[in-house]
C-alpha cells in the first residue's frame, strides 16, 4: 500500500448489493463521532472524483456490470478498501446463484476481462465498526501500518465414516464433555 | 375490550369463509386463518371476500411454494389481512405441471402485482389475466426457463460458473441493459431524460430510476430495482436449518434487521407452538424499541440532509451514536445483534446492562427532545415540510400504506396494537397519530414514536420478569405453516414459513414494508416540484435492500394520468 494519498483521500461509497449494515457504519465514520473529516478523508458522488473506493456488498450479478464500469472509472493510482465480511468473501451469500461472491471473486472476473485488480485493504466483520472502516481507509493512505500478515492456513481433512445415528455420537460427546454425568 | 371478542369474530369469519366456498378452513394460529379453494373458484372466492369485507381488506403479499416432493403439485399462498378484525387470512390455491397456471388476483387486488410477478420469476407459475407478466427482479441475462426457487436447481449453481463467462465478444464485460420499459405515450415531446443511478450521490444503495421532466415538474418515472437481490429464501431452504435462518434474516437489512430476525422466529414458534419465556419475549421487545430508536433517528438525520440542513444530519447521528453503544453493549454488536434463536433470545439483560440502558434513555431523550423542538419552532424547516406531499387518509389506504407513514395520514394502523407479539401483549403502546397528511406528519409522528420508544423500554425494563431465556423444544413438525408479523420501524413486516423435514424449513417468504409504501409515492409527488421528490421520497424511510427480493406493490395503484412517478415500476426486468 503506498503513500500515494497522503495530503487527502476522497472516498467513494460503491455498494454492490449490501444488506445496508455497512452502508450506514461507512456514514457513520463521517458523522461527528469519527469525523474522518478531519483528517482530510471526504465522501464523493463520484468514482471520477476518488482515490479510495469503499466497498461493500457480495456483488449480485445485477449489479456487476455497474461494479466494473465504477471501478474502471477511478483514476490511478487507486485504491480498495473492501469493507465487511460480504465483500471480503461474499459472506453468507458466498455460494448463492444470484451473487459473484466478494471482491476476490469479482477480481477474478477483472482478470478475465484485462482490468489490472487494484491494492485492496481488507476490512472484516458484520458490519465492521467504523473505526476498523477508518483504519482500513488510513491503511490504504499509508497513515498507519498493517497489524496482521498474511497467513494461509489449510487444514488437511481427513475421510470419516459418517456416523449412523448423529444423535448417539452428540450425546457421547456431550457425556465426555461433562466428565461421565449424562 | 376488543380482545374479549376475539373467539367470536373469529367463528363469524370461518363461517364467512365456508359459506364463500373454501374447500377446508384451519385456524392456524392465534389470528391467522387458512382456507383452501380450488384455482377455479379462486377468482370468486376472493371477489366474495372483497365484496363482504370491503376496503379493510388489504392484500399483504403472496407466496408461491414448490411442492411437487410433498404432494406433486404447487401451491399459491395469498396473505390478506384483515386489520379491523385484528386477523390474517391466508388462501391457498393449488396447481399441476411443469408450468402450473393460477388465476392472478392483480385484476382484483392490484397490490398482488409484485408478488406474483416474483413468484412467476422464481418458481415459473403462470398467472393467468395478470396484467403485465414480465421479468421482475432476476438479472437480466438470466436463461428463461429455469427457476431458482423449484426445489431441483441448486441453490449454488451461479449465473455465470466461470469469470471468461462474463466476457462478452469484443472482450468487454457483458452489459446487461438497465433500461426500464420505454416511456408511455403521454409523455410528450420535449420532455427531459434524467437518468439516476445504479450509482448516484442522491442514492445510497443501487438502484435505477429515470425520470421524464417537463421544466421543473416530473412527468413520468421509470424504475429498475433488484440490484441487491441475493437468492436468501433459497439459502435458507437449502443450505440452513431453522436456528441458522434468524441470522440471516437479521443480514435482509442492515438498519431494521432484527426485526425480520423477530417475525421469522415468531413464525416457526407459530408453526411448531413453541411458547416462548416472557423474559426473552420483553427481551426482544426491548430490543426491537432500540432499533426503532437507531432507526428513527438515522431517519431523522436523512431528512434532514435531504432538506439540505447538515447541521441536523451531523446531531442526529451524534445523538444516535449513544444508542448504537448501548446496542453492542446489550447485544456484542453495533448492528446485527444476533440475539434470536427460535424458542428465545441468546443473551441476557442483567442490572448493569439495564441501567446502562437507562442512562443512555435519559440522555437521548433529553438531546433528541432539546434538538428537535428547537428545530420543529424554526420556520425555514416546518414551512419547507407542510403540506408537502400530501396522501390523503383515503389513498393511504386504498394503497395499502403501512407504518409511520399511514399513521401520518390519519390511519391508527400499529401491529403492535392490531396483531400483538413478543412483550406488546404486556404493555399499552400509544400509537402517534397525525391527520395533516404531509411531510410536517410524518416528522411529527416519528418524533412521537421516538419518544415513546424511551417510554416503552422503560416500562418494560421495569416489569421485566425473572425466568428463562430460552423454550425447550424438540424436533419441529414438518409441513406446518406459520406467520410471524412485526411492526419494524418502516412498518408491517411479514414472514410466513413451511417448515420441512430434519429441523429445516420447506419455505419461507419475508416481506418488508417498504414496497407496500412506495406505492404511495406517485400519488403524494402529483403536483409537486422536482425540488421536493428527494424529501417526499425519503419521507417514507424507504430501504431497497429490505424490498429487493420481497417485493409486494404494484405501483400502478397510484397512478393518476398526469404524474406517473414510478409508474410501470420495473415493467422490463
Amino acid at each position: 500500500m503506498g503513500t500515494w494519498f497522503r495530503r487527502s483521500t476522497w472516498v467513494f461509497h460503491l455498494n454492490s448489493g449490501s444488506c445496508n449494515g455497512c452502508d450506514i457504519e461507512v456514514l457513520n465514520m463521517f458523522a461527528p463521532t469519527q469525523d474522518v473529516e478531519r483528517l482530510g478523508v471526504k465522501l464523493v458522488g463520484s468514482p471520477l472524483h476518488a482515490d479510495v473506493i469503499v466497498f461493500t456488498g457480495p456483488v449480485t450479478f445485477q449489479a456487476l456490470p455497474y461494479v466494473i464500469e465504477a471501478l474502471k472509472a477511478v483514476p490511478n493510482p487507486k485504491a480498495v478498501v473492501a469493507c465487511g465480511s460480504c465483500a471480503c468473501g461474499g459472506g453468507i451469500w458466498h455460494d448463492s446463484y444470484n451473487v459473484v461472491g466478494g471482491i476476490n471473486a469479482l477480481y477474478e472476473i477483472l482478470d478475465a476481462l484485462g482490468i489490472p485488480r487494484p491494492p485492496t485493504v481488507y476490512v472484516p466483520g458484520c458490519p465492521p465498526k467504523p473505526e476498523a472502516m477508518m483504519y482500513g481507509v488510513l491503511l490504504a493512505r499509508g497513515m498507519v501500518g498493517q497489524r496482521q500478515r498474511r497467513e494461509v492456513y489449510v487444514e488437511e481433512v481427513k475421510e470419516v465414516e459418517a456416523p449412523q445415528d448423529v444423535r448417539e455420537v452428540v450425546a457421547k460427546a456431550v457425556k465426555a464433555f461433562r466428565g461421565g454425568e449424562a | 375490550m376488543r380482545r374479549a371478542s376475539g373467539s367470536e369474530v373469529l367463528g363469524r369469519v370461518v363461517e364467512t369463509l365456508k359459506r364463500l366456498g373454501a374447500e377446508s378452513v384451519t385456524v392456524t394460529q392465534e389470528g391467522v386463518v387458512l382456507s383452501t379453494v380450488t384455482k377455479d373458484r379462486l377468482r370468486d372466492f376472493v371477489r366474495a371476500l372483497i365484496r363482504e369485507y370491503g376496503e379493510s381488506l388489504r392484500h399483504s403479499t403472496c407466496m408461491g411454494t414448490d411442492l411437487r416432493p410433498v404432494r406433486g403439485s404447487f401451491s399459491v399462498t395469498h396473505v390478506l389481512a384483515l386489520d379491523g378484525l385484528r386477523l390474517y387470512l391466508l388462501v391457498e390455491t393449488e396447481a399441476f405441471g411443469n408450468r402450473p397456471k393460477v388465476p392472478s388476483l392483480t385484476p382484483l387486488l392490484p397490490a398482488a402485482n409484485w408478488a406474483e410477478r416474483e413468484a412467476r420469476d422464481l418458481l415459473g407459475i403462470e398467472f393467468e389475466g395478470h396484467p403485465e407478466p414480465v421479468k421482475l427482479i432476476l438479472p437480466d441475462p438470466w436463461p428463461e426457463g429455469v427457476f431458482p426457487l423449484r426445489k431441483d436447481y441448486p441453490y449454488n449453481k451461479k449465473l455465470y460458473e466461470t469469470p471468461a463467462q462474463v466476457r462478452g465478444v469484443r472482450g468487454e464485460p457483458r452489459f446487461f441493459s438497465a433500461k426500464p420499459s420505454p416511456p408511455s405515450e403521454s409523455v410528450r415531446e420535449g420532455c427531459a431524460l434524467i437518468p439516476v443511478g445504479p450509482y448516484h450521490p442522491a442514492l445510497h444503495e443501487p438502484e435505477y430510476y429515470e425520470l421524464y421532466v417537463e421544466g421543473e415538474r416530473i412527468v413520468e418515472a421509470r424504475y429498475r430495482g433488484f440490484f441487491v437481490h441475493r437468492g436468501m429464501e433459497k439459502l435458507a431452504e437449502s443450505r440452513m436449518t431453522i436456528n441458522q435462518v434468524p441470522f440471516l434474516a437479521e443480514r435482509i437489512c442492515g438498519i431494521c434487521g432484527y426485526t425480520h430476525a423477530c417475525a421469522y422466529c415468531q413464525a416457526v414458534e407459530a408453526a411448531a407452538r413453541i411458547e416462548v419465556p416472557e423474559r426473552a419475549l420483553y427481551i426482544r421487545s426491548i430490543l426491537l424499541e432500540i432499533e426503532r430508536l437507531h432507526s428513527h433517528i438515522l431517519w431523522f438525520g436523512v431528512a434532514f440532509h435531504m432538506l439540505g440542513f447538515d447541521t441536523g444530519f451531523m446531531a442526529m447521528w451524534r445523538i444516535r451514536e449513544e444508542v448504537m453503544r448501548v446496542a453492542e453493549a446489550l447485544t456484542g454488536n453495533r448492528k446485527t445483534y444476533g440475539m434470536n434463536l427460535v424458542g428465545g433470545v441468546r443473551r441476557d439483560i442483567d442490572e448493569g446492562k439495564a441501567s446502562l440502558v437507562l442512562r443512555m434513555l435519559e440522555s437521548v431523550e433529553g438531546e433528541f427532545r432539546r434538538f428537535c423542538d428547537s428545530v420543529l419552532s424554526m420556520r425555514e424547516v416546518v414551512e419547507r415540510v407542510k403540506e408537502v406531499g400530501v396522501l390523503t387518509r383515503e389513498d393511504a389506504r386504498r394503497l395499502g400504506a403501512v407504518g409511520p407513514h399511514a399513521r401520518a395520514s390519519g390511519l391508527g394502523i400499529d401491529v403492535r396494537v392490531d396483531h400483538p407479539y413478543a412483550a406488546y401483549r404486556f404493555v399499552d403502546v400509544n400509537v402517534a397519530v397525525r391527520d395533516s397528511c404531509d411531510v410536517l406528519a410524518r416528522i411529527l409522528v416519528r418524533y412521537d414514536e421516538v419518544i415513546e420508544s424511551v417510554r416503552l423500554i422503560r416500562e418494560l425494563l421495569k416489569n421485566m420478569p425473572k425466568g428463562e431465556l430460552m423454550a425447550e423444544y424438540g424436533d419441529l413438525p414438518p409441513l406446518r405453516v406459520g406467520l410471524g408479523a412485526t411492526e419494524a420501524p418502516r412498518g408491517e413486516d411479514i414472514h410466513l414459513v413451511i417448515t420441512g423435514r430434519g429441523n429445516k424449513l420447506y419455505r419461507w417468504r419475508p416481506r418488508a414494508p417498504s414496497y407496500v409504501n412506495l406505492a404511495t409515492v406517485p400519488t403524494m409527488l402529483e403536483g409537486e416540484r422536482l425540488a421536493n421528490a428527494p424529501i417526499i421520497i425519503a419521507s417514507i424511510d424507504p430501504c431497497f435492500s429490505c424490498t429487493d427480493h420481497v417485493v409486494v406493490v404494484d405501483l400502478r395503484t397510484g397512478v393518476r394520468r398526469r404524474m406517473n412517478l414510478l409508474r410501470n415500476a420495473l415493467t422490463r426486468g
